[in-house]
Parts: structure tokens; sequence; C-alpha cells
């Protein structure tokens, strides 16, 4: 390969272009790969640790959530960005077990590596993972369990258990006892159609302990900017009327290109009444309806916040579209764009509006909301970071539940299915033969990565309890996993470490199907990055290519 | 297993390392060459260090003998202050974990207001704890698990040896005045402490809500004057605003008018001027008449203003906006004292205070809209000029007072308005929960001798982190033994045989040398939920920074 530097080279790309190709890309590529999950590792599991990431503009995140942390590593690699795509989707889909995935992607491309440098090809690999991924798939359905003939309040206890199983490697750990009543309360406030998790308000109040969090069985946002007058109004109601509108309460022009050409000095004290009078009869038509609390998406200006604070009536303005959405949805009602047509069916209503101080500011809280569709937690915490972590926490659970909710299925956590999979597709493996014999049997030894991992971080001795669970699943007990409480192995299922069967289902696919992505890719072009201010950090393009150093 | 060179990578910092089968190196994170990372025990020590530099700086400061910092900021501006949260939010540390401590210290103080430096140091002990445990082998979060379990310990046995102090109704305002008092023993005010927790309690009992222990710091102002000394300082019932009179010749002083109850204030919105459509207008003036007309037209306007306002029957003006001087004459004729350029919040205030409403219109002005003052007067200061313009309040019952602050020079005062807020929140906190425990470290101390001895019953590795907790809450009153001359590990032994001893938590460190242990009797308290925020809040922090053991530093870039 070597000519030296005198030969002739014909560019057939433009310059700069950095291209490689072949088995060694591959390779490449994997590695790559491996330095990702390498970071993550550490993070999986109950006495994983957290991570903290200072971004270039200098801000600080405290995280164990794998998608957070791949997102703010600012991967630019590739292939290795695969990675950080599958925990990204996991963390769309179904929310949690996203340091699981981009784990077990990683683990799969290590034990694919052995292979490719032996020379199979990666089609044969790729051909393997998936009769794998699909026999485990289809193994993790056969084995979970279903749980939705169980009575009414068992369904509670099964989305708590769930839910903790979520918490238990976060920085709530030790509070989980709080939040999973908080989460399932939370989830279970929702339309159970639709469940949709963005109506569950969560506002993040820095200062308090964590176990001053709060749940609100409605709504709660932060005092809006207010004009003189403001403190006059008063602060709590009991079943109050509320109107929630969209118009700008304000004395102002109507139209922004429109101009008036006065003819008469006497007309122009006309036009002055009369814009008063526009605003003057909204406010009227406002009080009229009868209702206690004012809302708008708008800014409510002073004129009218003292007209209101004057008849006693409460209002807020500038209120964001999300709490507002939510307030709807809370209070029932409907947001009116014009003043002039409300009835009274317009009109939403709560059990008790108050506002109070929380921390250092003031919150406006709706309880006890009739047709609650929605609810707001609201987080506390000694730091930023540590709300911020919280609120991941609380996603990735509330994520869980809503799943749980929809699917009910579930199985073992803590390396429990994991080990049984990786036991059956062992087994099969031995019923066929040739090079997929190999490969499916990889499968199943990248699969115990989970509960070696799950032991490292704990500091347990890991060849030990892998060989004991292997030992377990054989004698079939197969909810079998890691206790972290005795430091050793025993029944997960009934222990109450579950997990929504569609997280692992999930789970595997996106890892299988991301290291069959990266095991096809041989070759890489990538064009001249264009001039960036980190330009000169790259190193000088077309360096060493083909030339062994 | 011997692995392949090509293994060793995940040393994100070298990027020369990174290299794949052919020897080319490759790059899979952005800047990866400035990306500074550590981890594992390195990490968590350097975290211990830094959190530990920072409890060291502040240290100094806790106790009633505590000293004083002084801190410069980049543009020459002086402070001086022995409030934690102050000193940790003006000294713009770098460090990651350090800047988790001064948010630590930051949410004490938005959440309870006092104990700011107390909470910082706890946290630094007790990372400081638990990075001996680390090097003895001890899985990190399991110490934070045990810390968890300790800080329950703590709290329970602290809720045990509350004293209710409401239960009293007449005892229960001595005892906001003591809380008070002991909040401000380590501030520059202790000497004229008294006379501040006095006024740190009229203010809050003037506007709290009794039934909803519900206290709005939005109606108490703190407002300072270089000049004159800190024993000058006093509680208006009412508002103080930085303005006066529009007009030189206006009276200084407006008492009510004969026959009346008090001061009639009209609070206005709208300015004095002809009033002008919002949308876009223009009046073409074709001849003289018109002009003429424009002129007379303005001028009625005037009048009429004037008129509205004496009409209905206002003495003083206050006005959100500015009048030109046609206008301040004609109120100077009609004998209307004027203030104009009143900020919306101090209106709101003098709305509150006097009980008007404010009025957005010439034509609402009624009566009834008006508020009720015992006076309005303007104050000067010494020989200078400027002058304050004092709203007080008459005997009605609405809430809101100042608190008016002189000092010699503008760092006293500023450190008195710090220390001031935070009696003002220490009475708050009691309004709301009016349970104490005893300072002067004799709360920690007894959590501590109750943490220790629930260590024994622990089973496996909490029996470690127990001890480790109890000894990180020795560490306060040492502290303050410390600072206050004393010898340390003498007075904590002999304070912890005494609570003992006599099955009391009263027995405390005596700061002042006022020759007794007993805290109750030297009335130094503090509220329970401080206390308790105190150790929640330092366990939750001591938890997240064990937690991490990874740190991914993005670089700057380099110019």
């Amino acid at each position: 390969m070597n000519f030296g530097n005198q030969t002739p080279t014909i560019v057939v790309l433009k310059e700069g272009t950095d291209a490689s190709q072949g088995r060694g890309q591959i390779i490449s590529n994997i590695n790559a790969c491996m330095a990702v999950q390498e970071t993550l590792k550490p993070t999986l599991g109950p006495l994983g640790s957290d991570i903290l990431i200072v971004s270039s503009n200098q801000k600080t995140t405290i995280s164990n959530d794998g998608a957070t942390i791949l997102k703010l590593l600012d991967v630019v690699h590739p292939a290795a960005k695969t990675l950080v795509d599958i925990s990204r989707a996991q963390d769309a889909e179904v929310g949690d077990g996203t340091t699981s995935v981009t784990i077990l992607a990683g683990e799969f491309m290590k034990e694919a590596k052995p292979f490719l440098e032996e020379g199979i090809s990666p089609h044969i690999i790729i051909k393997g993972y998936r009769k794998a991924v699909q026999l485990a798939v289809s193994k993790i359905k056969e084995l979970a369990v279903d749980i939705t003939n169980n009575k009414e309040q068992n369904n509670r206890q099964l989305l708590e258990r769930c839910a903790k199983t979520a918490m238990s490697s976060k920085l709530i750990h030790n509070n989980s006892d709080f939040f999973v009543k908080m989460v399932v309360d939370s989830v279970l406030s929702l339309d159970q159609d639709e469940l949709d998790e963005k109506l569950i308000g969560i506002k993040k109040i820095p200062g308090g302990a964590m176990e001053e969090s709060m749940f609100i069985d409605g709504v709660a946002f932060e005092k809006t900017f207010s004009y003189a007058g403001f403190e006059q109004q008063p602060k709590n109601f009991k079943n109050p009327k509320i109107v929630s509108l969209n118009i700008e309460l304000e004395l102002k022009a109507e139209k922004d290109n429109a101009e008036v050409r006065v003819e008469h000095v006497e007309d122009y004290q006309a036009i002055v009444d009369a814009e008063w009078q526009i605003i003057l009869t909204k406010l009227e038509e406002i009080e009229k309806t009868g209702a206690n609390i004012v809302l708008s998406k708008l800014p409510i200006g002073d004129l009218a916040t003292q007209y209101f604070a004057d008849r006693n009536i409460f209002c807020a303005g500038r209120v964001s579209s999300d709490d507002m959405n939510r307030v709807i949805q809370a209070v029932g009602g409907s947001v009116q764009s014009t003043t002039s047509d409300i009835q009274p069916e317009h009109l939403g209503t709560c059990e008790t509006f108050e506002e109070i101080q929380i921390g250092s500011h003031r919150y406006n809280l709706f309880k006890g909301c009739p047709e609650a569709k929605t609810c707001t937690l609201l987080l506390r915490g000694g730091a930023e970071q540590v709300i911020a972590e919280v609120e991941r926490s609380l996603h990735d659970a509330i994520m869980i539940v809503k799943r749980a909710l929809q699917n009910k299925i579930v199985v073992a956590g803590g390396g429990a299915i994991e080990m049984e999979i990786s036991k059956y597709l062992r087994d099969y493996s031995k019923t066929i033969a040739g090079k997929q014999q190999l490969i499916i049997n990889a499968f199943a030894k990248a699969l115990e990565i989970i509960p070696r991992q799950l032991c490292e971080n704990a500091g347990f001795d890991g060849v030990e309890l892998l060989n004991r669970l292997r030992m377990a699943h054989f004698q079939g007990e197969k909810w079998y996993g890691i206790d972290f409480e005795t430091e050793s192995i025993g029944d997960n299922y009934n222990k109450f470490v579950w997990e929504p069967a569609l997280v692992k289902i999930n789970a595997l696919s996106s890892a299988t199907e991301a290291t069959n992505l990266i095991l096809s890719i041989d070759e890489t072009i990538k064009n001249k990055e264009g001039e960036s201010p980190n330009a000169g950090m790259a190193p000088p393009p077309g360096r060493g290519r083909g030339l062994p150093m | 297993m011997a692995q392949p060179r090509t293994m060793d990578m995940p040393d994100l910092s070298n990027a020369i390392v990174a290299q794949d089968e052919m020897g080319r190196p490759f790059i899979i994170v952005r800047d990866q060459g400035n990306k500074q990372r550590q981890h594992g025990l390195e990490a968590k020590k350097s975290h211990i260090l830094a959190a530990r530099s920072v409890a060291s700086i502040i240290k100094t400061s806790l106790g009633p003998r505590g000293l004083d910092k002084i801190l410069i900021s980049p543009d020459g501006e002086i402070t001086i202050t022995n409030d934690g949260a102050t000193i940790l939010s003006q000294m713009e540390l770098e460090n990651e974990v350090a800047k988790l401590l001064v948010q630590l210290s930051k949410s004490q103080d938005d959440e309870i207001g006092d104990g700011t430096t107390g909470v910082v140091v706890l946290a630094s002990a007790l990372l400081d704890q638990a990075l001996e445990l680390i090097e003895k082998g001890i899985h990190p979060i399991k110490i934070a698990n045990g810390f968890d379990e300790a800080a329950k310990v703590a709290i329970r046995k602290l809720e045990g040896s509350t004293d209710d102090v409401a239960l009293n109704k007449s005892e229960f305002h001595e005892y906001l005045f003591k809380a008070a008092k002991t909040s401000l023993g380590s501030k520059i005010v202790s000497k004229t402490h008294d006379k501040f927790a006095n006024m740190a309690v009229d203010a809050v009992t003037a506007v709290m809500d009794e039934e909803r222990k519900d206290v709005q710091f939005d109606l108490i102002k703190l407002e300072g004057r270089v000049g004159g000394s800190l024993e000058e300082s006093s509680l208006i019932n009412g508002v103080i605003i930085d303005k006066d009179f529009s007009h030189p010749q206006m009276p200084k002083q407006v008492l009510p008018k004969e026959g009346e109850t008090g001061v009639k204030v009209a609070i206005l919105t709208c300015p004095f001027e002809p009033p002008k459509p919002k949308t876009k207008h223009k009046l073409d003036i074709s001849s003289v008449e018109e002009y003429q007309k424009l002129q007379n037209y303005e001028q009625d306007k005037f009048k009429e203003m004037i008129q509205y306002v004496k009409d209905s029957g206002a003495d003083v003006v206050i006005c959100q906006w500015g009048f030109d001087d046609e206008a301040n004459h004609l109120l100077l004729q009609n004998k209307l004292p004027a203030v104009r350029w009143v900020g919306g919040q101090e209106l709101e205030l003098i709305a509150i205070a006097t009980e008007g409403r404010i009025v957005p219109r010439f034509q609402d002005l009624s009566k009834e809209k008006l508020g009720t003052c015992k006076r309005v007067y303007e104050v000067e200061f010494g020989t200078t000029r400027d002058r304050m313009l004092v709203v007080e309040q008459g005997a009605t019952n609405s809430k809101t007072v100042t608190c008016f602050i002189r000092g010699s020079n503008k760092m006293i005062v500023d450190e008195a308005k710090r220390a001031l807020h935070d009696s003002l929140c220490v009475v708050r906190n009691l309004v709301k929960d009016s349970r104490v425990v005893y300072g002067g470290g004799a709360a920690e101390v007894t959590m501590s001798i109750a943490v220790s001895e629930e260590a024994d019953r622990q089973k496996g590795i909490d029996q470690y982190a127990f001890r480790a907790f109890a000894q990180a809450l020795d560490t306060i009153p040492m502290t303050l033994a410390e600072n206050s001359g004393l010898d340390p590990i003498e007075t904590l032994t002999t304070l912890k045989s005494k609570q003992i001893k006599e099955h009391t938590s009263v027995f405390g460190v005596d700061c002042l040398g006022k020759g007794s242990n007993n805290m109750k009797e030297l009335f130094v308290v503090d509220p329970f939920i401080g206390k308790k925020q105190q150790i929640l809040l330092a366990t939750q922090l001591c938890r997240m920074i064990l937690k991490i053991d990874n740190v991914i530093i993005s670089g700057k870039d380099a110019y």
C-alpha cells in the first residue's frame, strides 16, 4: 500500500473528504460505540452512580439517565451516534431503560467483534442476531405475567411496584415510597384512554427538601407578572368561577396599522372615550359572567387589574399556554377569545383556589377540580440540579406506569429476565448446527452483561453471583435475579421488582437493530466539515490516511 | 484477559489514544481533546475537597462570635457580611461541586431565610465523614443510604424535643422576640439587637394572616439610608418612598383637614396630561382658530382633571406618571400636594397601606376610592438635600410596614438589611410552625446522641454511616465553640454528658460567656422547621455528590 510520496494520487472525492472502509472500519466503529458504552456503564442499577456533565456553556447537569447523558456528551462519531439515537428512541417510546439499551447494544457489538476478526462475514452475524432477538422477544412474551385480571386494588399495587423498580436506580431511591404514590396518583388522574403525560405539569421550585414536593389534583403555576393593584385582589376562593381568556385586557391600539385622522378638536375627546369604552365594555362583560377568577394568556393591564381589584375578582395575565391548557383540563370550561358571548358553561370551577408562598415564589393553586384530567407535581430540592434529576426520574417512572397501564404484562427486573432469556437461547443454540450456533450463543452471553454490570456497580462479586444465577435458572427458577439487599440472588418476582415487558422487548429489539446497522456499515465517507469555529480542533484532514502509524 | 491495544480508550480526554485498527485516531465526542474527565474515587475525593474548602471559608462566620467577611466585587463594590448565602453567592466559585453548595445555601435562604452558614458546614462535614468511609472501601451509595436513615432518626428525635411556643398567646410574642434575637446574635447589629428584634416581630405580626399562617413578605419593605446610626433605625407603620413633592412650594407635611379623620390620598395611574388615543392619530390644524381651540381644549382638560381631584376631596395626589410644569403649577394653586413618578410596586403598597383604590382614570375618581392615612410628610436627612416621603398609616388595620434602617455607611446598612431579613424569616417561620428547638448547638448535640445510640442497633454498613452522621453533627457545636474561643472538644464532651445525664436537650454552647449552658434560660431558640430543613438539605446534597463518579467538563475554546 505504501508507495511513498511519489504516487500520483487519483482524486475522486473532494479534498478533505474522509473515507475509510473495510473490516477495519467496522471494528473501529464498534470500538467507538464501546467507548460510549463504557461511559454509561457505571450508571446502571440501584447502586449505579451519577455523571456530572458541564457543557460548554457552563451548565451543570448531574444525571443517571442514559438518554440525558448521551445527549449532553455531544457525540460526533457517526457510528457512536446510533447509540445516542437508540437511547433517545427508547426514551421517547417507553421512557425508561435508556441506559440498558445502550449497554446491551454495546455488548452485542463487543461479542460480534471476535467473529469479525476471525473473518466471519458481518451478514452471518446479523442474521444470527436477528434470529436470536426474535426468539428472545417471543420468549419474553411467553414468560411475562399478565395481571389484567386482578382486582382493582391490585391494579394500583402493580403500578406502584413498576414505578418503584424504575426509581430504584435514581437519586430518589430512598424516598421512593413517597414519590411512587405521587407518580401513580398523577398517572391515574389522567384520562385513562389517552394517557397524555404532557398533562402532568411538573413545576420545579428550588429550596425545601424532596419530601416537601407536593401532588396537586389540579393545577399550579407561578404567580404571573402583575400590575399595581394586584395585591388588593382577594387571593383565596372557595368554589370560584373561572373564566379563561385569550384576550389582551389593556387600553391599546385596536389595530396596529390603523391611523385616525381627527378633523376637529372636539372629535379628539370622542376618540379617547371610544377607546376607553372598548375596554370598559370588555371588563363589564367579564364581570357580568359572575366569574371570580379571570385568567388570560395575554397580558392583563393595570387598568383591568385595578378594575378587577375593585370588584373582588382575581386575575392573572400572561399565563403560559401549557398552564392554560391544563387549567382548562382541570377546571372545565374553555378558552374564550372574545368577551361578548360568555355562557355559564364556558366557566370552570374548582373546590379551592389560593395563592401561597412556596420557597421564594408565590404560586396560584387550583385544587380539587371536578373534571380533573390533569395534575401538577411541585418538586422541591436543595439545588437546581437535584430537582432537575428528580424531574427526569419522575418522568421515567411516569412513563413506566403509563406503559404498565396500557399493557398489563410484567417481567421481573434485576437481571432476572435477561438471565432467563440467556439460558433459553443457550439451550436453543445447542439444537442447531453451523455458525449460527456460535452467534446465538454470543447473543446469549451478551445478555448477561446486565446482571454482571449490576453486580459490578454494587461492588459485588460478579463472577460468583452470575454463576449462582446461571445455576438457579438451570434449575428452573425463572425469576431469579440479583438481590441488592442481601448481596446475593433471589426471586425478584416475589420481591416485586417488576418492569413492564414492553420496556424489555423494546430495549432488546432496538439494541439489536442498532448493532445490525453498525455491523453492516463498512465504509464511511465524511465530507470535510464546513468552516465551523471548532474546525481547528479536528485533526488535520487526511492525516494518516491509509498509512499505518 | 489480555485486551487488544485498541480497547484502552474509555478515557476520552486523550484523543490520540483512541485509534482504530489502522492506527488512525478518531473522534467520538465533540472537542474531546478539550474535555476534562475524572472518575471513580479520584472524582469523589476532589469533590469532597472542594466542599471542604468552601466550608472552611464560611466556617468562621458561624455563631454569635463569628466573624465577618469582606467581599470585593469585580467593579470594586464592597460587601461586608457574615451571611452564608451572601458570601457564597458573591464568591463566584468555579468548581461544580462548590456551586452546588452555593445553591444549597441559597435554597435554605429561600425557604427558611436563616441558617445558611450552618447548612453548608453540615454538608461539608457529612462529606468529610463519607470520605473516610469511602477510603475504607464502603460503597458511596450505601453510605448515602445510611445517612438518609440516620437523618430520619435525627429528625424524629428533634421533633420529639421541640417545644411548642404557641400554646400561650401572650408568651408567644415574647418567644418570637427571643427567636429573632437569636438569629441576630451573629450579625453586625447585635449591639442593637433588641431594637431590631422588636422591629422584626412587629413587622411580621403586622402583616401576617393569622388564619392561614401566611406571611406575605412583599408587604414588608426594607429601606435603608446612609447616615445616622443603627439606633435610629425604625419601623414605620406605612410606606416610605424615595420621592418628594413635585413642587418645592408645596407643604412639607400634610395633616388631616379639620373634621376629617385622616389625610385623603388619591392614587392615580393616569398622567396629568390631555388624554391621547392609543391608536395612531393625526390632527390636521389648518387655521389659527383650530389651533386656539386645541390649546383651550388642553387647558380645559387640565382644569377638569384638577376639578375631579378636588371634587373627590383628596388632600394628596400620588401619581404613577409625570406631569408637566403647567399641571404642577395648577396643582400648587389648588393646594393639592402631589408626588409624581411613583413606581408601580410602591404605588401598590401605598394603596394597600391607605386602603385606597388605584384609579386609572380621572372620571372614576370618587370619595370611596381615596385612601386614608394619618399624615404624609417629607423627611430630610442631616445636611444632605435628599428627601423621602413618608406615608404614615392611620388607625386602619391595613397592613404594610417599612423597616427604615440607618447606618453610618453603606456596608453597614446593607448588612443590617440582610440581618433584619434573616430575623424576619425566623419570625415568619415561627408563625408558620410554632415549634422551637434550642440553639447554640443544643439541637445538634441532641440529634448526635440519638443517632449514635441508634448506630449500635443497625445491621451492616449502616452502623458506620450512623456513626459518621453523628460525628458530622458534632461539627456544628464544635465550630461554635471554636469561634467563641472555647475549647471545642471539652465543650462538646461536657454538653453531651450533661444532656445525657439530665435527659434534656436544652444544653448548648455558651458562646457569649453568660456562664450558663442552659439555652432555655438564655432564650436561644431556633425554629424547628429551619433545623429540619438544614438536616434534610444537607443529607440530600451529600447523596447527590456521593453518587457522582464521573465528571465530564467541556473545555473552553482556547481563544
